[in-house]
Parts: structure tokens; C-alpha cells; sequence
């Protein structure tokens, strides 16, 4: 800040004693509200009747033989003042703990998310808002074991597949794991929920391990699920539709390849813009499915030298302004989504084949070294700029965008085979040098021996 | 020879699917969409179904569910869908094989082959 900005400041906040003194007041009288207060009053009206007691009896008693006889009942005075002193003591401290345990009950109780605690025994406490979410009117419905809650709400995954008992979230959780996680519940009044469960574990301080509890919240998503579902069905409607009519138009320019092979070279042209228009398509639903982090298949093992190839030989029958070199050492098994790591493939390829207009060399080598596959395709065309350089993996970001070397493109593949390398544990770099060409490289973890 | 049954809504496509099938010396039968498919496997029992997933009136999952009722797996299919996972879309109706669109019409001739004995007398 500068100086005149800070005197300004200084001038405008003038009430600054009072405030401190009120934290100071505040941690004041936290420190006293601790035991230590109890012992502190007590030990000052001790210490002030050891040193006076005794002045105060020889002044109000003269008589040394009377004095004698009065010392014992001035001691059990002693301890009856402090009796009286601790028990007042102990009871506010005690009362005021009573009502912290209320406000933090109440807290709980109108919280706007439903609270459950859960114990070896079953659930042990509900908050109101759970009742309201589960569609019970009474605490008695949803406390007991969890057995029976399975059975009266049966609890499942979004996909509709049961969740077995002990991978409930609150089962987990006393295992001692957090846990956040979407499941199906069947309220009281038989409508589905969708609620987005949190349980943790937690523990009195010094509690021995067997009394851990779980505390767990959950809300109703119901609504952004089915917004989630509805947008999975555009996507799919949109994959359908847009493909659809490219498959009529491919299948129709091979046909007519068929029949008149002199127009070979023509509607070879056809399909391969068919073939490019698919895969734009296909990026711009990557790019949405990404983004709302749908997953789609199930993660497989395959042969990464042999999916290069393929990737590669498609090109080479379509392309004939470029050599293409394959090298690989033999089967590079790798685990993932197939697909998916195809189109990170033919994005490389692509890109290898549209900056170098020129045709020329474009080698594509898989390795594996070191539990890590790697792929590495290398082009000698007009490589990228590089003050662009550090921006081509950005979203919607066309290195050549108003070069002579635009040669069209979204600007989503990279930043989406970025994604898919970096979702499958794996990494994506290059290097490139302007006029000289680009080499692009990502690897994936090598899947382990003797897995099917 | 039992026949291949295209099961598909588009029909461009159909025809041509129809039309290359048959040039290879395949016999075939048309249905665009699963209500129609299920009457032609009604008629006869043919040797391969090639399905497409998305179609009006019952689509491709309904076909396969209730094929599978009728006549458990008395037939192969294979999914031929233009969605964005075809293998998963597949393995949903436990199809026996499956291509992506757009296709390749050699794919199409090559898979066909793969389940249906080859034609006697191939006209090329």
C-alpha cells in the first residue's frame, strides 16, 4: 500500500481502542472459564485467610485460651467457606458447558443439511432435516441398526445396482475412511432421491478406538443429477444425429469408389472430410463430456504400439502427400480407455499432418522404458511459434490463429488430449523449433505383468 | 443360407447396407425399427442381425431385450451404432460384435462374413 493511501486509512479508522480492549476482555475471560479459575479463587481466599485468619481472631478475641478453643471452629469455618466457594464454582462452569452442549444441539438440529451419527450399533442421532429428506416424521423410524435402514430405504448406486451393506458411506466411514459419495434412497413416501452423502469418523479426545463414530451429512441432488442425466441424453442425441448423416455420406462415396474406381481420387477427398468432420464432432463432445466429467467405459487392456499403428495406416491410405514411419518395440501393453487415447492419437497425428503442409516425414515411436509407455510423433513442418509456445495446451487457443500457417482447426484437441493423458496417469509435453518442425510426446503407466 | 437382418431407421443407409449385403451374395432382409424387426424374426429365424441402436418406436435395446426373451441367443447380433462408445453400447445388449459409424463398407462385408457362411456365388 503506499504511504498516503495508509495515512487516509489511519485518519478514517479512529475507533481502535475500544476494539482491542473488548479482545483483550474476550480472552480474558476465556482464560478464567477455564479450571484454572476454580484453582485461582481458591487458592486467593486460601492464601488471604492463612495471612489473616489469625490477625482477625486475635483482634476480635482477646483471650488466648478462648483463641485456642475457637481454632478448630475456624477451620472447619475454613472449609465450609470453601466448599460453598468451589461447589458455585464448579456448578457455573458446569452450566455453562450444559449450555454450549444445547446451543450446539440446536445448531445441528436446524441445520439445513440432514445429520445423521452412527455408532458400532446403528444410527444413534438425527437431525430434523434428515427427517425431512428421508420423508419420516419421527426420530424412532430412522434410529437402529443399519440393517434396517438398508432395508427401509434401500440405498443405491446411481446406476441403480444395490450398495452392499458395508460399503454404505457411514460403514465406511467407522472403518475410518472419508468418504463422499451420490446415492439412490427410497424416501418413506416411496419418491427417489438422489443425496450426496458425507461421513467421517470422529472421536471423543482420548476415546479408545471402538467408540468411534460417524458423523454423516447429506442434501438433496436430485435436481443437478437429472440436469446431469438429461445433459448425458443431449449428448447422446447430439452424437446420433450429428454422425448419422456423415455415415449415410461415407458409405455412399465408397460405394461409388466401388463402382467407378477412375473417381477413386475424388471421393477419396469425400471421405476423408467425412472422417475429419466426424472427429470434430467427436472433439466437441469430449470437450462437453470432459467438462461434466462424464466417464464412459470402462477402462481396458490394450495394445498402445498396435492402436498407433492402426491410427497410423488409417492416415496413410488417406493421405498421400506425407511418408509415415512407425517404429515400436514390439506390444507395449498399456490399461485405459481405448478409444479415447485413439483420438489423443490421431489428434497428434493430425496436428503432425496439418503443420506440415509441405508432406514430408511423420514418424510416430512408442517405447517403453522405465514402467512408463511413451509416444513420440514428430513432424517437419513449420513448427510452432515460440512466444505461442506455452499457451497451445489452453482451451480454444490456435497457435497459428492469423499466421500464413493457419490450416483450421477448433483448438480443443490438445488441451483435450491433455485431459484424457493426464486422467489416464500420464503426462503430455514437446518441442519444437520454428521452420524445423514440432515433436509431440505423452506417456501412459504400462500396465502390470500378468493382469488380464 | 440364413439370411442378415438390418435393423436401422435411416434409410438411405438401409438401402445401401441392402444393396452391398446383397452384391456379396448376401440374403437380405429390411426392418427400420425394432417392432418390424421382431415380426421378420417372427417369419424366419435369419443369421445375423445387424442393429442399429436409436430408432423410433422400439429401439435397439428394447429389440435386443426382448429378442433375447423370445429366443435367447438363437441369432448373433452386432451393434452397428453411430454413439459415442459403440463397444460399450454393445456390451449394454451383450451384442456379439459391433461397429462404429461411420463405417468402412469393407468392415461391414468382413464382419457379416464373420458370422454368416460366406455366399456360394459371390457376383465382385
Amino acid at each position: 500500500m503506499e504511504p498516503s493511501a495508509l495515512a487516509s486509512v489511519a485518519t478514517t479508522v479512529v475507533p481502535q481502542r475500544p476494539r482491542r480492549q473488548t479482545v483483550r476482555s474476550r480472552w480474558f475471560r476465556g482464560f478464567l472459564w477455564t479450571p484454572l479459575r476454580v484453582v485461582l479463587v481458591y487458592a486467593a481466599v486460601g492464601g488471604l485467610w492463612i495471612l489473616f485468619s489469625d490477625r482477625a481472631l486475635e483482634l476480635l478475641v482477646p483471650d488466648p485460651a478462648r483463641r485456642d478453643q475457637l481454632q478448630t471452629f475456624k477451620g472447619w469455618l475454613y472449609v465450609f467457606a470453601t466448599s460453598v466457594l468451589i461447589y458455585a464454582l464448579v456448578r457455573r462452569a458446569q452450566s455453562r458447558l450444559r449450555s454450549f452442549g444445547a446451543e450446539i444441539r440446536a445448531a445441528v438440529e436446524s441445520m439445513v443439511d440432514g445429520v445423521v451419527i452412527i455408532d458400532q450399533s446403528g444410527i444413534v442421532e438425527a437431525n430434523r432435516a434428515a427427517l425431512e429428506l428421508l420423508g419420516v416424521k419421527s426420530k424412532a423410524e430412522v434410529l437402529g441398526s443399519l440393517e434396517e435402514f438398508t432395508r427401509r430405504f434401500q440405498p443405491r448406486n446411481t446406476d441403480g445396482s444395490p450398495v452392499p451393506l458395508g460399503d454404505l458411506a457411514s460403514a465406511r466411514a467407522l472403518q475410518g475412511e472419508r468418504t463422499t459419495r451420490e446415492t439412490l434412497l427410497r424416501r418413506a413416501d416411496g419418491r427417489e432421491v438422489v443425496l450426496s452423502v458425507s461421513a467421517a469418523p470422529f472421536a471423543a479426545p482420548g476415546a479408545p478406538r471402538s467408540a468411534t463414530l460417524t458423523i454423516a451429512v447429506f442434501r438433496d441432488v436430485s435436481a443437478a443429477h437429472h440436469l446431469e442425466a438429461m445433459r448425458d441424453e443431449f449428448l447422446a442425441t447430439a452424437a446420433h444425429e450429428l454422425k448419422t448423416p456423415l455415415a449415410v455420406v461415407k458409405a455412399y462415396a465408397q460405394l461409388v469408389q466401388r463402382r467407378a474406381p477412375a473417381e477413386a481420387p475424388a471421393l477419396t477427398v469425400v471421405q476423408r472430410q467425412v472422417d475429419r468432420m466426424t472427429r470434430l464432432v467427436q472433439h466437441l463432445l469430449d470437450a462437453s463430456r470432459l467438462r461434466l466429467d462424464l466417464g464412459d467405459g470402462a477402462p481396458e487392456r490394450f495394445d498402445l504400439a498396435r492402436l498407433t499403428a492402426e491410427v497410423v495406416e488409417r492416415l496413410r491410405t488417406t493421405d498421400g502427400a506425407h511418408t509415415f514411419q512407425f517404429v515400436a518395440p514390439g506390444p507395449v501393453p498399456v490399461e485405459g480407455d481405448r478409444d479415447r487415447i485413439a483420438r489423443v492419437l490421431q489428434s497428434l497425428l493430425d496436428n503432425a499432418v496439418r503443420f506440415s503442409p509441405g508432406g514430408g516425414a511423420v514418424e510416430a515411436r512408442v517405447l517403453l522404458a522405465g514402467g512408463e509407455a511413451r509416444v513420440s510423433v514428430a513432424d517437419h513442418g513449420v513448427g510452432i511459434p515460440v512466444e505461442r509456445q506455452s499457451r497451445i495446451f489452453e482451451r480454444y487457443y490456435r497457435a497459428h490463429a492469423g499466421t500464413p500457417e493457419d490450416y483450421g482447426g477448433l483448438g480443443l484437441s490438445l488441451d483435450l488430449s491433455r485431459e484424457i493423458v493426464s486422467r489416464h496417469g500420464g503426462r503430455i509435453w514437446f518441442e519444437s523449433t520454428p521452420g524445423q518442425g514440432s515433436t509431440f510426446h505423452f506417456t501412459l503407466p504400462a500396465a502390470q505383468e500378468g493382469r488380464a | 443360407m440364413r439370411d442378415v437382418l438390418v435393423v436401422e431407421d435411416d434409410l438411405d443407409l438401409l438401402q445401401l447396407e441392402e444393396m452391398v449385403l446383397q452384391e456379396a451374395g448376401h440374403r437380405v432382409r429390411t426392418a427400420s425399427d425394432g417392432q418390424r424387426a421382431l415380426e421378420r424374426v417372427a417369419e424366419e429365424m435369419p443369421g445375423l442381425i445387424l442393429l442399429d441402436m436409436r430408432m423410433p418406436v422400439m429401439n435397439g435395446w428394447e429389440f435386443a431385450r426382448e429378442f433375447r426373451r423370445r429366443y435367447g441367443r438363437a441369432c448373433p447380433i452386432v451393434v452397428v451404432t453411430a454413439a459415442e462408445n459403440a463397444q460399450l453400447r454393445a456390451a449394454e445388449v451383450e451384442a456379439d460384435g459391433w461397429l462404429a459409424k461411420p463405417f468402412d463398407i469393407d468392415d461391414v462385408l468382413r464382419l457379416v462374413a464373420r458370422f454368416v457362411a460366406p455366399p456360394q456365388n459371390v457376383r465382385l
